[in-house]
């Protein structure tokens, strides 16, 4: 029973896959056997086949063949047979002589007899060139075929850039299209691209009402419309006059379109900011405890980070070699990767803390000094062991989406990070204030003699709480490497952050490190766009050396009656 | 007990003395054929050390004598070199037949006149005294902060770290007008000689030694002075010195000041020698590596910091050269090593071990192991 289930999983995702292979295959090959039959052609017949592509709805494929034979990456082969193939040789810089090709027709590389890859030059071939008329046709093809797409999302998408373009061509396909649509998604977009498209085209009324419906909906892409609109009335060519009062109409349109985007944009910089913010938190919290409530400037912190990132990169890849390379492995190596990287941190935490740190307790600065060392042999370490080049670590799909909500986007893997940020520090504070360990950790941290006289194992629970530490950090690189790739100085870009988080917050208070995490990453988000990224960061540094002016102690400093 | 100790280090800082100008001597006046004769490329090598060693005298200053672990000493350093820069950038341009007489980087920028703030140092004069000013308003301006808030001990390493972290962000910038990322490099002359020619470059050596050897003897002298003693007792207990009536924060400030200048000079005698100023000088690990040549020299030693500095220098050309892949290795192995073993770094050894030998005898006399000594 035991090994059943992921064989079960195993043969699930198999049957998945397949079915969307299928499915997408159908409209795939259509779109392709076309293509093929549009290159070899000519004139009318061409360019009837071209605009039947339209129908197909495979945007994919139809974009990139189409562009591809405009450039003149499509080549005729003609076989010893006499028949004759397009071939699709893509332009590769720095490439030239014998290459694979790809059969148009079937997508395939295309193989000689013996069934092995036949390199052609394409200078020896001659190049497939739609007649000029057809090129023509190519722009319209290429913007319509989206709205016939399987998929909503596309389809919105399209409906809208169409509507956008102001072209006289496209607005009866999107009026046409209005009644035949049955997604509600969809047919907000169809009905925003349409208003946007009579702001420049239609009748007076038809435009007020525009004006009306943009308004109503908020629409953000109709604003450019909106601003060139009042422009050319303005000069007198929109082709309509306005009166004052529908002047005004139009200037308290775009007024509440307006505000609404500062609406969004503060929500979108608060909900950036926050969940930086909450990558701050994961990567601090371990060290307001270690840091914080031990004394340990552990330099090795960041490296740290880089041992749970590349535990993950470890968990990603025996996942992908136990389930070979299905879908599976990457939808639930993460669950294992989270509290395998948190382990495994944990134990290097306290590998470190009996051989070096434990002899330092006393001696902070040189903590500092001795735990770097430790840092620059682990971060060579890594680049022996893993290499020079930075490893991919793959998200899982379910952290890839994002979902939006009133034009504001709020993507999955921000999302998820700030619900666990939530659940680590929950869980801390669980641990710090309602456990004996948590009593006995604040203990061993005010006083050590009088907790050892009490009978409080001081060495164990000094061992245990940097252990712990460290694990966060391990957590906190599971994170980082769904942000980014995996590198030996992965931890090193965070450090500095994270030491201004533990000190802005009041070192050996957990929550003041939570509010600062939040904060410093809700103002670098919000300096961000006026600054660039890297003068914002300058300047967060800078707010918060004058900030330690006004409050040495950080935001909540402990309260204690001892000098130093 | 200071005064003593420091007649008994005058001996030290007298050989190091010695060495140092013998190096030059053996570059001059020896055929390349003697067993000690050392070539232009060693001569420029040591120039470059000795450059390290009056950098870690200046962070010992601070570390060693007043306890403040500055992480930023790197910052200072790579100013004072930058500013000396600059002007080495403007001959550079005006030498070459360059219609604009901008520095290249400029050109490729799109710049057509100089900003204004590189006017001034096409003087020499000018670059001389911005070494110095500038470093020392940045400590004067950094440390008046951060003393007057009393940040002390580990938050002053800190903070000190995101200074120059920040500055190093603001470097990396090509707006910024220093070169962004490629800094400054391809130099050519220095006061109408040329920059790598033998004799400039021998000029330039001795220079450094002669600072060096200032750099000790100040610090030598410093230690025998009143404000010495209050500059190590704060180290010691400041919050005693306080309250005996000391403004501690002026002291602090001052001995901050003195060390900054003291790096920016030797920025300034750095890059000539090695011929490129780029934002890397000012990475936070930098300036950590000058602790660790402190460290393993000796800390609030006069010659443990130069001693340090060269050896640890030394060794890295050579593993750098030899094993590339284990430097990094090898150093952190060596910090750990020196913080958990060595705590007053090679110049302690001989103390260190009279005192193991010692105990050794001691307990095999009396034959009674005892807990206490294995774990310390």
């Amino acid at each position: 029973m035991r090994y059943s289930s992921p064989i079960i999983l195993r043969f699930i995702a198999l049957a998945t896959c397949l079915l969307g292979m299928t499915s997408v295959n159908a409209d795939e090959s259509e779109a392709r056997q076309i293509l093929a039959e549009a290159m070899l052609s000519s004139g009318d017949d061409q360019m009837t086949l071209v605009e039947s592509l339209v129908e197909t709805g495979e945007p994919k494929i139809v974009d990139t063949y189409l562009e591809a034979w405009k450039r003149g990456d499509v080549y005729v082969y003609e076989a010893k047979d006499g028949s004759v193939i397009p071939l699709y040789i893509p332009e590769e810089d720095g490439v030239s002589g014998p290459r694979p090709a790809t059969v148009v027709a079937t997508g395939e590389i295309f193989v000689n007899r013996m069934g092995e890859p036949e390199m052609l030059d394409p200078t020896t071939l001659d190049s497939a060139r739609p007649s000029r008329k057809t090129r023509k046709a190519f722009t319209r093809v290429i913007d319509l075929v989206a709205l016939s797409s399987q998929d909503p999302i596309m389809r919105a998408d399209a409906a809208l850039k169409l509507g956008l373009k102001q072209d006289a061509d496209y607005l009866p396909v999107l009026l046409e299209m209005q009644q035949k649509e049955t997604d509600d998604k969809v047919n907000e977009a169809v009905a925003e691209g349409i208003a946007v498209s009579q702001l420049a085209l239609g009748s007076k009324e038809e435009r007020l009402a525009a004006i009306q419906t943009l308004q109503d909906m908020n629409s953000i892409a109709g604003m450019t419309a909106l601003e060139n609109f009042k422009f050319n009335l303005k000069d007198g060519v929109a082709g309509v006059e306005f009166t004052e009062s529908e002047m005004a109409v139009l200037d308290s349109a775009m007024q509440s379109i307006e505000s609404y985007i500062k609406v969004v944009d503060f929500i979108g910089t608060c909900f950036r900011g926050l969940s930086l913010g909450a990558v701050l938190v994961i990567v601090a919290l371990g060290l307001a405890i270690t840091f914080g409530l031990m004394g340990v400037i552990n330099m090795a912190h960041g490296e740290m980070i880089a041992v749970g990132a590349y535990s993950a990169y470890i968990s990603q890849q025996m996942f992908t070699s136990m389930f070979a390379s299905t879908n599976l492995a990457y939808e639930t190596y993460f669950f294992f990767a989270i509290p395998f990287s948190f382990l495994i941190a944990a134990l290097c935490g306290l590998v470190l803390e009996r051989s070096v740190i434990q002899f330092l307790y006393k001696r902070p600065l040189e903590s500092l000094l001795a735990t770097w060392g430790v840092s620059l042999i682990l971060q060579q370490g890594f680049r022996l062991v893993f290499g020079a080049a930075n490893r991919q670590v793959n998200s899982p799909s379910w952290l890839l989406g994002n979902i939006e909500i009133f034009d504001i986007t709020f993507g999955y893997n921000r999302l998820f990070v700030i619900g666990f940020a939530a659940l680590i520090v929950f869980g801390t504070w669980l641990l710090m204030t309602k456990t004996s360990l948590g009593l006995a950790v604040r203990a061993v941290m005010q006083d050590p003699m009088m907790a050892s006289a009490m009978g409080i194992r001081i060495e164990r629970v000094r061992m245990m709480t940097f252990a712990f530490g460290s694990g966060l950090a391990g957590l906190a690189g599971v994170f980082l490497s769904q942000i980014g790739s995996v590198g030996s100085n992965l931890g090193q870009s965070y450090i500095v952050d994270s030491f201004m988080v533990v000190v802005v917050g009041g070192v050996g208070n957990i929550f003041g490190t939570v509010i600062s995490a939040l904060g410093i990453g809700v103002t670098d988000q919000a300096l961000q766009p006026a600054f660039g990224p890297v003068m914002g960061r300058i300047t967060v540094l800078v707010i918060i050396i004058i900030f330690l002016q006004w409050k040495p102690g950080g935001l909540f400093p402990s309260n204690s009656r001892s000098l130093d | 007990m200071h005064s003593s100790e420091s007649k008994k280090s005058l001996p030290g800082i007298i050989i190091v003395v010695a060495i140092m100008f013998a190096l030059p001597l053996l570059n001059a006046f020896t055929p390349e054929s003697f067993f000690l004769h050392v070539s232009d490329f060693r001569l420029n090598l040591w120039g470059k050390y000795l450059c390290y060693a009056a950098l870690a005298i200046s962070l010992n200053l601070l570390w060693g004598y007043t306890g403040l672990l500055c992480l930023g000493q790197g910052l200072f350093f790579a100013l004072g070199g930058y500013a000396l820069g600059m002007h080495l950038m403007l001959k550079t341009a005006q030498s070459e037949s360059d219609a604009s007489g901008l520095p290249d980087f400029m050109d490729f920028m799109g710049y057509t006149e100089l900003p204004a703030h590189w006017v001034p140092f096409d003087s020499f004069g000018v670059a001389v005294i911005a070494v110095m000013l500038v470093p020392g308003i940045l400590a004067g301006v950094f440390g008046f902060l951060a003393f007057r808030a009393r940040i002390k001990g580990v938050y002053f390493a800190i903070i000190t770290q995101a200074l120059t972290y920040a500055a190093c962000l603001l470097f990396f910038r090509n707006e910024f007008t220093f070169g962004g990322n490629n800094g400054f490099t391809d130099f050519k002359t220095i006061l109408g000689h040329g920059v790598f020619e033998p004799g400039t470059q021998r000029g330039l050596y001795i220079l450094t030694a002669i600072y060096v050897t200032a750099c000790m003897f100040f610090n030598w002298w410093l230690t025998r002075t009143k404000f010495g003693r209050v500059q190590q007792a704060i180290r010691d207990s400041e919050n005693r010195v306080r309250f005996s009536g000391y403004s501690t924060t002026t002291y602090k400030l001052f001995i901050f000041i003195v060390a900054g200048v003291m790096a920016g000079i030797v920025g300034a005698l750095y890059v000539p020698q090695v011929g490129i100023i780029n934002p890397t000088e000012m990475r936070p690990d930098k300036s950590l590596e000058i602790v660790v040549w402190v460290a393993v020299g000796g800390r609030a030693t006069i010659i443990g910091p130069v001693i340090g500095a060269v050896f640890v220098n030394w060794l890295k050309s050579f593993t750098t050269y030899h094993y590339p892949d284990y430097w990094l290795i090898i150093l952190g192995a060596m910090f750990v090593f020196v913080v958990l073993f060595m705590p007053n770094g090679i110049v302690g050894l001989p103390a260190q071990l009279k005192a193991l030998w010692a105990k050794h005898k001691h307990r095999f006399i009396k034959a009674e192991p005892n807990g206490d000594t294995a774990k310390a």
